[in-house]
């Protein structure tokens, strides 16, 4: 039946939540999957299985309003069920259920912090399916919480008459009861979308309807709360405070305290990750609506799309051809977790074709607008892979793309993120990366450039040329060529590349190097190394369906943007590391979706990817433009290649404050966005 | 009467499953999502289990052979595998499933090739035996249409 008339029959079923609940069931194991789907039937829930992590993206993607909880499997071979889970969680807000047969204890807490709101082991008995829909209950009602305590009333007004029955049963009362606070739960809070709101009143529908309206944390009202904290200092860092200082109107203290709750889990994230190999995340800027960047994975490595209409230069490493493809190598980062830091949650929101659109969820960023590339480079000793920091809140949170603000005209501004500076701490050897230097310059054009994310790969202690990452300037990406024009203060640092020559030209397009050699070339391409495991090449693809290997001018209907920035550092010492994560991020269907995953594998073999990594750049930026997207696709660096270090923290860390020094970085910057590990 | 002997053999079948560990009560709720609209649930799945887990078995072999030592990926393997198992309530399958995880975890090859060589068996003796089950309940259950067509459930 047609979709409307589906809607219209499920939406009466809904009437009885949790009733007709809609699911969507992803397990690789077609045993596993029809049980489960029976189960979840006898349960009266209305069941939608796949296989494929990708397609259960894809469907999420083209309509999140279709369901109201997922269920995931952990191990799946299209892709990690973290990686879903956190893409979902950026992306769409919907709870999302972890299943697996792996009950031990790490594995479960790694659930939790991506955000699951539950782990079930297998093979999953009825009665607890049975609860699952409190989790659907319980994210709505801490959403309208959250939304804003004065606006509770809009809590109280549901818009459906099941929500209101479900309401009553849960508050047991009045509906008046809806702002009382929820209590935190860590686990899903981090995830949840609470971007701050800007507009009062976060519609609180049933919890089976559809979309909430998310506050959108720009990049520039991320930078201003990364700036409050940091004048704070994060441990006196308290909402009420950092709303007094960031003085923007109608933010609320809720808003705030659910975005400062993200960035803790970011920082702490990244400092958990601080030792393995960071990588960098070169974040694209795109147009300039900012390429929204969905969950990134974070292992795999980012995309950073770029927008079509302009790819942001990128620096002259070679980081992203700025017209297409621009393929990232992202090196080093090694699978570890951190690099998950673009998964998912970078969301680079693309702009409306409002200029703040640009989020760089860089903590941190200054960058006015918005556009921060923000290069996730997460440093070795640091991890900075800001992971989920991304994300966090604003859809926005294109750390790695920072579009430059301006997009006005629709050119993306797009930044990059680059940089991992202090990354490479290890002795990357060839970590040159910390290119991921957008070059905002936009030359004259409207769009400003944002921040240079200054990238500094301090990539190899132990490589002579360590060279601070220069950080990426957030550049508009417009139609016009960027200039490669660093912003002066990246460029100096750049300077340091090993191979002597991260030459930071800002090139039209953003190409990556290739390479994923952690020698990386000197040209500072940031190679983005894929994960040695071929399942990560999937990764590269993931991106809102539409295969990274898009090319551009393609443009991905997908509305994902895959900027795959991959920049990794990689020290050949390291053992192959995931860089880079891969996130595919995609936009709200309305804005022009980025979906730029950056995805960062660094690839084990020694097999250099190609310099084929190219990242498309899939720069779904406003609707008006184009969007282009282009796959990333990152080169699969090798894991010995990379393990640079690259943090990212952020670009609009860089761009705030330029090389800050490494840990500053990464504390702002939780990097979220792209794991790049950029090996140069 | 045919049908009822044939079902109370297929009963006890059942029950001897049980007692000799090769199912356990997760199988019950698969054959409890049984019914009107998925009448031949529980075999539909059985059935999709063993076709599923040849190919995740032979996976194992592969890798055995062709990654030696690679335990991570061998336990990877294993793990989908033990993941079906217990979707279905295979347990004395699982059990050897896990065993070989902890060989993997222990490195001990020679421990995982013994353990693997037992999944294996375990997997063909319950295949059989689930077949002469399902075989019989079927036998049972077209009994049953035939004789008494609104009967006592047809499925037991």
């Amino acid at each position: 039946m047609r979709l409307d008339e589906r809607n219209a029959a499920v939406g009466r079923v809904r009437d009885h939540f949790p009733v007709g609940m809609r699911v969507l069931a992803v397990d690789d194991d077609p045993v596993c999957l029809k049980v489960l789907e029976n189960l979840l039937r006898r349960c009266q829930y209305h069941v939608t299985t796949t296989n494929q992590a990708v397609v259960a993206l894809r469907m999420l993607r083209q309509n999140r309003d279709l369901f109201d909880l997922v269920i995931s499997d952990v191990h799946m071979p299209d892709m990690d069920g973290f990686k879903l889970l956190e893409l979902v969680g950026l992306e769409m807000d919907l709870p999302v259920i972890m299943l697996s047969v792996n009950g031990e204890t790490k594995t479960v807490m790694k659930g939790i912090t991506h955000g699951a709101c539950d782990y079930l082991l297998k093979p999953v008995r009825l009665e607890e399916l049975r609860n699952i829909w409190q989790h659907v209950v319980r994210r709505k009602f801490s959403n309208c919480e959250r939304a804003n305590i004065d606006g509770y009333e809009e809590c109280t007004r549901p818009s459906n008459a099941d929500f209101d029955h479900v309401h009553s049963q849960i508050t047991g009362g009045t509906p008046d009861q809806c702002g009382r606070p929820s209590k935190k739960r860590k686990e899903y809070h981090s995830e949840e979308e609470d971007e701050g709101e800007e507009s009062n009143g976060q519609e609180n529908d049933d919890p089976s309807a559809p979309k909430k309206p998310r506050v959108v944390w720009s990049v520039e009202l991320h930078r201003k709360f990364v700036a409050a904290v940091n004048q704070l200092g994060i441990d006196k860092a308290v909402p009420k405070r950092i709303l007094e200082l960031m003085n923007v109107e109608r933010l609320t203290r809720e808003n705030v305290a659910s975005h400062l709750q993200k960035y803790r889990l970011y920082l702490k994230r990244l400092s958990a990750v601080a030792s393995q190999q960071a990588s960098i995340v070169a974040g694209l800027g795109g147009n300039d609506p900012f390429m929204r960047m969905g969950a990134f994975e974070g292992l795999q490595g980012y995309q950073s799309f770029a927008s079509s209409a302009a790819l942001p230069s990128f620096s002259p490493q070679g980081l992203l051809n700025r017209n297409n493809p621009t393929s990232f190598g992202i090196q080093g980062m090694s699978a570890y977790r951190p690099i998950q830091i673009a998964t998912g949650n970078s969301t680079i929101s693309h702009s409306n074709g409002d200029p703040n659109k640009y989020h760089l969820s860089l903590p941190g960023t200054s960058s006015r607008q918005g556009n921060l590339a923000q290069g996730l480079t997460t440093s070795v000793g640091q991890v900075q892979l800001t992971q989920k920091w991304f994300h966090e809140e604003t859809e926005d949170l294109s750390t790695i793309l920072s579009v430059s603000g301006r997009a006005n005209n629709g050119v993306p501004g797009t930044l990059q993120s680059v940089t991992n500076s202090h990354l490479l701490q290890h002795g990357l050897v060839e970590c040159r990366q910390d290119k991921v230097v957008i070059q905002p310059s936009s030359s004259g054009s409207s769009d400003r450039l944002e921040g240079t994310v200054g990238v500094s790969s301090s990539l190899m202690d132990s490589c002579a040329s360590q060279q601070r990452v220069v950080p990426l300037s957030a550049f508009s990406t417009s139609a016009s060529p960027m200039n490669g024009s660093f912003c002066s203060n990246a460029i100096a640092e750049l300077g340091a590349t090993s191979s002597g020559g991260t030459n930071i030209c800002p090139s039209n397009d953003l190409r990556v190097a290739r390479d994923n050699k952690v020698g990386a070339s000197s040209s500072g391409n940031v190679i983005l190394l894929s994960p040695d495991t071929v399942p990560n090449q999937k990764y590269l693809n993931f991106g809102g369906g539409s295969n990274l290997r898009q090319s551009m001018d393609g443009g991905n209907t997908d509305n994902l943007l895959n900027p795959k920035f991959i920049w990794s550092c990689l020290p050949t010492s390291l053992p192959p590391n995931l860089i880079g994560s891969h996130h595919p991020m995609s936009q709200r269907p309305n804005n022009g979706n980025l979906g730029g995953t950056m995805v960062g594998q660094t690839t084990a073999s020694a097999s250099t990817a190609a310099p084929q990594t190219r990242i498309d750049m899939i720069i779904s930026g406003d609707t008006p433009t184009p969007k282009s997207a282009s796959d990333l696709s990152f080169p699969r660096v090798h894991s010995e290649l990379s393990s640079s270090s690259c943090s990212f923290d952020g670009l609009l860390n860089s761009i705030i404050k330029v090389e800050k020094d490494d840990a500053s970085f990464s504390d702002d910057l939780g990097c979220d966005f792209y794991s790049l590990g950029a090996c140069i | 009467m045919d049908y009822s002997n044939l079902r109370r053999q297929a009963a006890s079948m059942k029950k001897s499953l049980f007692d000799q560990g090769y199912l356990d009560e997760q199988f019950c709720q698969v054959e409890d999502l049984q019914d009107e609209a998925s009448p031949n649930f529980a075999e539909e799945v059985v059935t999709l289990f063993f076709k599923d887990s040849a190919k995740l078995i032979s996976n194992v072999e592969q890798a055995l052979e062709k990654y030696p030592k690679d335990f991570n990926r061998w336990d990877a393997y294993m793990q989908q595998l033990k993941g079906s198992c217990s979707s279905i309530g295979a347990s004395r399958m699982k059990s050897e499933c896990m065993s070989f995880r902890d060989y993997c975890g222990q490195g001990n090859v020679e421990g995982c090739m013994r353990s693997f060589q037992k999944v294996k068996r375990e997997h063909g003796a319950l295949r059989q035996k689930l077949e002469a089950y399902f075989q019989l309940l079927r036998q049972a259950g077209q009994l049953v249409l035939l004789e008494l067509p609104p009967g006592p459930g047809c499925k037991n």
